[in-house]
């Protein structure tokens, strides 16, 4: 190899090792940027029940529930129609902004302490974190993808994917009866979360 | 002069028999037994609770593969994992790998779920939404004696 050819080769690996840094860097400011106005706002609001309207804007502008919604129906996604797979996506994204809620507590503030982010594939980001909340540990990983730009698309809890938990079960309700008995499920639970 | 053939028949017959065991155990070890043609993947697990070659992939509850390798990545001491699924089994590229256990205290094996992505996971593909191995242990532990920080947090609360 020329002198000039190695040191273009080895350029170009300092570049590309500087780049996948860089993208590290952003995704983990990102995420610690939304962490941070979701614990805001929801210090500024004193009920359970008006947690979801200050909250929801926060959690649709930084979760990819397009995303999430397609990764956790699976195979069957590609028979949904437009309209159902638009439907499954309102009612999967009030569902998971719901359970969310249902699990926070107005004043109580967490700490997350947020630990080096990996790349493992080309952008995809996962940030561990651990996550301290009335007295509990609890280990919590988000998964990022970049897709023109950073958005939340897993979330894996104790080493559960919130993906994975919901994906067995609609991949069960589809064998069972298709879109429509998908929909129907998510409709009692979003029902049953109000 | 009867004996003789008789003792050197059983005597070869004994030895077939071991070879026959030896090399089901080889074989069962190292997966050999999926027949047909095979493809490689590679799964990133931040803990594969003692996951090891030759152990079982499952789709549906169907093996539809075997772990090939387990090796470390030392520069964030995740486990990457390399699996041999059969090539009749496509699987679309935000398909998930999960590290379970048969049974409570059984053998781990690595279970698939195929995602809705229309494009497929071409060999050496690396799987990237994967859920490691629970550790049983840590969360019975957290459920039946709590966390030690509620001590701490009463101390250190204005």
């Amino acid at each position: 190899m020329k002198p000039r050819t190695l040191l273009l080769f080895l350029a170009s690996l300092t570049l590309i090792g500087g780049m996948a840094r860089a993208t590290t860097e952003e995704a983990e400011k990102h995420l610690q940027t939304a962490v941070n106005e979701v614990i805001t706002a929801a210090d500024h609001t004193s009920s359970s029940s008006a947690l979801e309207t200050t909250v929801r804007p926060i959690l649709e502008k930084n979760i990819s529930f397009d995303a999430m919604t397609r990764h956790a129906v699976g195979p069957g996604w590609r028979q949904f129609t437009q309209e159902q797979q638009k439907e499954a996506i309102h009612l999967f994204t009030t569902l998971i902004i719901r359970t969310y809620i249902s699990k926070f507590t107005p004043g109580e503030h967490p700490i997350i302490t947020f630990k080096a982010a990996s790349t493992p594939a080309p952008g995809r980001v996962e940030v561990p974190t651990t996550l301290l909340y009335k007295g509990s540990h609890y280990d919590v990983t988000y998964r990022l993808e970049n897709t023109g730009g950073w958005y939340i698309t897993d979330v894996v809890i104790e080493g559960v994917s919130l993906i994975a938990n919901y994906r067995t079960q609609f991949d069960a309700q589809f064998k069972e009866g298709g879109a429509i008995s998908v929909i129907r499920s998510l409709t009692r639970s979003v029902d049953e979360k109000r | 002069m009867k004996n003789t053939k008789l003792e050197l028949s059983v005597g070869i017959f004994v030895l077939l028999g071991i070879a026959a065991i030896a090399y089901l155990t080889i074989q069962i070890g190292t997966g050999s037994l999926i027949t047909g043609d095979t493809y490689p993947l590679e799964a990133r697990f931040s803990n594969t609770g003692g996951l090891h070659t030759g152990s079982s992939v499952l789709l549906s509850g169907v093996t539809v593969g075997r772990v090939e390798a387990v090796r470390m990545d030392p520069s964030d001491y995740s486990a990457i994992v390399t699996l041999r699924v059969v090539s009749g089994v496509r699987l679309p590229t935000d398909s998930m790998a999960s590290v379970k256990t048969a049974g409570l205290i059984g053998d781990k094996y690595i279970s698939l779920s195929p995602g809705a992505d229309e494009n497929y996971m071409t060999p050496w593909t690396r799987i990237t939404m994967t859920e490691p191995a629970i550790d049983l242990e840590s969360l019975i532990g957290k459920m039946a004696f709590g966390s030690l920080d509620k001590d701490k947090d009463k101390k250190t609360a204005p």
